[in-house]
Formats: C-alpha cells, sequence, structure tokens
C-alpha cells in the first residue's frame, strides 16, 4: 500500500501563528489609515458641520444663508460617490500630494474626503439635538457664536458627538478594506489577497473574526464613553 | 446715546415694530409701540396667546431685532451697537425663561458661572458671584448637582441665579412661572420680588397669568393683536374695575383666582414637598 501518512492538515490555529507578521503589519495599515481619515474627520469635517448648522436659517449665524447653501450642495455630492468610485476619481490628486497612489498613506486621501464629508452630515445633525433655547439664552447673556460652540454646543450634544466619531470609525474601517483594491493595504486588504484570490477561507475567517473584534470594541467604548458624559 | 440720568427710564422701547410670517402664512408681530419702564419697577405684560408679548420682551435685548425704532437699555441704543458692543450691553441684560434652558451637561455652579466667563471674570470673582447668588436663590446646597436632579421649581431659581451673577440692572421674565404649579410660582415670584426690593433690579416680566401680574407688577400693559391697548398701575394687587383688562377678567374668568382657592385647600404631597425645597 502507499504510503499515506500525509503531512497534517494545517489548522486555522496553524495559519494564524503563520500570518501573525502579516497581520501585524495589516493591523497596522489599518490603524495609520483609521487615524489619518479620523483626524481629518474630526477637525475639518467637525468644522464644516458645525459652521453648516450654525449658518442653517433660524440659527446664530443664519443669515449667511448663501454659505450655507453651497456647503450644504458640497456635502451632498461628496456623499453621493460610490466610494470606490470617489477612490479612482481622486487618484490624480492623491499622486500630487503623496507622491503614489498606492498604498496606506495614498487610500488615506479618498478615505479622509468621504469621512470629512460623512462626518461633518452626522455632526451637522447632531448638533440639532442641542435645544434652541438653550442657544437663545447663551446669546442673551451676551455669548458671541465661538463661546457658543466653544461652551453650549460642544457641552451640550458631547455624548451624541462621540456617538458621531464613533459611527464614523465604524463605516470607515469598512471602507478601509474597499482601499485594498487599489493597494492600500490593511486587514481588509489582507482579506481580498489572502481570503478571496486564493481561496483561503481560514484567512477569510481569520481577518474577518479580527474586524468584528475591533468594531465591538470602538463600538462598546463608544457607547460607554458617551454614557458617561451625559448628564442630561 | 444719551446720558444717563435719575429721570430716564432704565428700558424704554420707542417706536420698535417687527413683523413676521408663521410658517401658516400668518402675518404676526409687533406694530409700532412705545414702552417705558422706570428703574426699580416690575412692569408686566400681559394678553392672550399670539398677542406679541413675548415677542415685544425679545425686543428690548434685541434676540428679535426690531424693523424699526430704538431699543434704550441704561440710555445706551442697542440698535446703534456694533455685534461685540451689544454682547457687552447684553451682559449686563438678565434674562429668565419658561423652560429655563439650563445646560444640562453643567453644574448648577457651572450654569451660575456660565455668563461670567463668557464675559471674562476672574475665578476669584466668579466663585464669589456663584457663591452669593445660589444663597440668595435658596439653592447654595445644590452647587454640585446636575439640572436633571432638580424640580422645575428649583431649575427656575438656578435660571434667576444666573441671570443675576453679572449684576443686572434689568432682568427680562419670559412667561417664568407658567410651567410651574401654582405653589411654586408662589415661591418663585417671592423670589423675584426680592430681587427687585433687595437688589434694585427692573424687571420686564410676560405673563399670560393674570395673578403673577396682580401679585409682582407695579404697572402692567396690556397687548392685543400686537399692540398695547392699554397701560394700568396696580395698586395693593387691585386692577382698576373699568379698565378693559378688568372686563376681560369678568368675561373670561380670572383662572388665577380658583388656582389660589385650590392652594388654600390640603396641597398633594408632592407640592408641599416641592415647596419645601424652595
Amino acid at each position: 500500500m502507499a504510503d499515506e501518512t500525509l503531512a497534517p492538515v494545517p489548522t486555522i490555529l496553524d495559519t494564524f501563528i503563520e500570518l501573525l507578521p502579516e497581520i501585524g503589519k495589516a493591523a497596522g495599515e489599518t490603524g495609520l489609515m483609521m487615524l489619518i481619515c479620523l483626524t481629518a474627520a474630526v477637525i475639518v469635517g467637525g468644522a464644516l458641520g458645525i459652521l453648516v448648522f450654525l449658518t442653517s436659517p433660524g440659527q446664530v449665524l443664519g443669515r449667511y444663508r448663501r454659505f450655507n447653501l453651497v456647503a450644504n450642495g458640497f456635502i451632498n455630492v461628496f456623499r453621493s460617490f460610490p466610494f470606490i468610485i470617489l477612490l479612482v476619481a481622486v487618484s490624480p490628486f492623491t499622486r500630487h500630494i503623496v507622491g503614489t497612489s498606492i498604498g496606506p498613506l495614498a487610500a488615506s486621501v479618498p478615505l479622509s474626503l468621504a469621512a470629512i464629508f460623512y462626518f461633518a452630515r452626522i455632526i451637522e445633525q447632531t448638533l440639532r439635538d442641542v435645544p434652541r433655547g438653550v442657544i437663545e439664552a447663551a446669546e442673551a447673556m451676551g455669548a458671541s457664536p465661538l463661546q457658543i460652540v466653544t461652551q453650549v454646543l460642544l457641552v451640550e450634544a458631547r455624548s451624541g458627538l462621540i456617538l458621531a466619531v464613533t459611527i464614523t470609525a465604524v463605516s470607515f474601517l469598512s471602507y478601509s478594506a474597499v482601499a485594498g483594491v487599489v493597494g492600500g493595504g490593511g486587514i481588509g486588504d489582507l482579506a481580498i489577497r489572502y481570503g478571496y484570490y486564493r481561496f483561503q477561507t481560514d484567512v477569510m475567517l481569520i481577518t474577518i473574526v479580527l474586524l468584528v473584534v475591533l468594531v465591538q470594541g470602538i463600538q462598546f467604548f463608544g457607547q460607554w464613553l458617551a454614557r458617561r458624559v451625559d448628564k442630561r | 446715546m444719551t446720558t444717563q440720568n435719575t429721570d430716564s427710564p432704565a428700558l424704554a422701547l420707542r417706536g420698535v415694530s417687527k413683523s413676521f410670517r408663521t410658517p401658516d402664512g400668518q402675518q404676526v408681530g409687533v406694530h409700532p409701540t412705545d414702552l417705558d419702564v422706570a428703574p426699580g419697577e416690575i412692569h408686566g405684560i400681559i394678553g392672550f396667546s399670539g398677542a406679541g408679548k413675548s415677542t415685544l420682551l425679545r425686543l428690548a435685548n434685541l434676540l428679535e431685532r426690531p424693523d424699526a425704532g430704538q431699543v434704550v437699555v441704561h440710555g445706551q441704543d442697542l440698535m446703534t451697537l456694533s455685534p461685540a458692543d451689544l454682547r457687552t450691553a447684553r451682559q449686563r441684560i438678565g434674562m429668565i425663561f419658561q423652560h429655563f434652558n439650563l445646560l444640562h451637561n453643567r453644574t448648577v455652579a457651572d450654569n451660575v458661572a456660565f455668563p461670567l466667563r463668557i464675559a471674562g471674570a476672574d475665578e476669584a470673582r466668579i466663585n464669589e458671584r456663584v457663591k452669593t447668588c445660589l444663597e440668595f436663590v435658596g439653592l447654595s446646597e445644590k452647587a454640585g448637582v446636575y439640572p436633571a436632579q432638580l424640580s422645575g421649581g428649583q431649575k427656575q431659581r438656578v435660571a434667576i441665579a444666573r441671570a443675576l451673577a453679572p449684576e443686572p440692572h434689568v432682568l427680562l421674565a419670559d412667561e417664568p412661572t407658567s410651567a410651574l404649579d401654582p405653589r411654586t410660582t408662589q415661591s418663585l415670584l417671592e423670589v423675584l420680588a426680592d430681587v427687585n426690593r433687595r437688589l434694585g433690579v427692573t424687571i420686564l416680566l410676560v405673563s399670560h397669568e393674570m395673578g403673577v401680574i396682580r401679585r409682582l407688577c407695579h404697572r402692567v400693559s396690556v397687548m392685543e393683536g400686537g399692540s398695547i391697548v392699554e397701560r394700568l398701575t396696580i395698586a395693593n394687587g387691585r386692577i382698576p374695575p373699568d379698565s378693559q383688562l378688568a372686563q376681560w377678567l369678568r368675561e373670561y374668568g380670572d383662572a388665577e383666582g380658583d388656582a389660589e382657592e385650590a392652594a388654600a385647600e390640603p396641597a398633594p404631597q408632592h407640592l408641599l414637598s416641592e415647596a419645601a425645597h424652595g
């Protein structure tokens, strides 16, 4: 009889250990993309969202109607792009500022663009939860628009704002996987390269479990923090 | 701009008007109106819903900017001020609201400190004013709690303390007791009377409750359809019997009179505990 002894079938744990360096690198790339795009979203998108809110009719800077219309239009246009189209469409711009259109840094450009407008819209809607009367009371006390933002809006809406960051982080964790398609790297890219192109289902499973854990972690932490700061 | 002297009113609206359209297309607002409030006076504005009372009050600190006219507070025409100067002027005009409008994510002490922080006061003065004002409204022991833990009457007291913190000369009160029950209303009116008597603050108050006007105000302006139709002096809580206001009270009943009778009966437990808090 022919020798029936086969090499032992690698378990999912073996694969995991073997791929550990790859997974570590991918996780690092995902972390980098998330850090860049969330920072851009919170700073630029947050400012844009606050301005759109302040200039909406009946609000403190409601007289800047034209700015409101233009900014709203901009947000809508960018939010209409399917992410993968945006990724390709802005690649000349990406190459211009990063010098290349592949890799996690390059992928961070379209990710940041999408995140900025996504976050701006969520912030604008979150701020609507602050009662008009409270803003009005601050106006009556002589608060400037900047003081209304920093001492009323950001304070009163803070738990909603934390949830807005949470939701953006979860969404863009999955968007960053799409960026893998153009060589963006990251956990999603790993899933596509090994799991999809090479039919290595165990790798696919590992990455999915990793993503599930990440999403649960972000969501749990965000909700915990939001509850903690809410005194309403 | 005129210089202030003792005879000049603390607050004067001269020919102010404001018109706007409600979402369902109705034209509402205030027709050109004059109103003088003397220093140290408690002046009431009463009228039916939609008479323009709150709009008139909100013209007094330009929360609504009048279409025309002058708004003179302490001899300063607010209409001529730059945005920055208007903000400075507003720091000395207190305001309280029907729904209190406290910051929910800040403690009672931080709420009272708010107008002073905005004005850039130093911490020592802020601490001193917060302490004084909370003592004045009887809520010193609540300094560290959040507004959600307070009753309605207590929230309005915090709002009064907040309005008093920058030592205003004028206090605007927009239906300050309309969200409160009769007992709490009574004790809150005592606080407002104290604000006027002990601190000499001029008060312009809007209410649709006759009892509030009668117990608190020295003079009252009666509004209907965006105009002041009658100006009365209230002596010892009496409405002159030949006035339009007295006629309305006969016609539509004095709802507040009923409430006063009700208050004479044993009050339900939760009202008593509310009164005890106050």
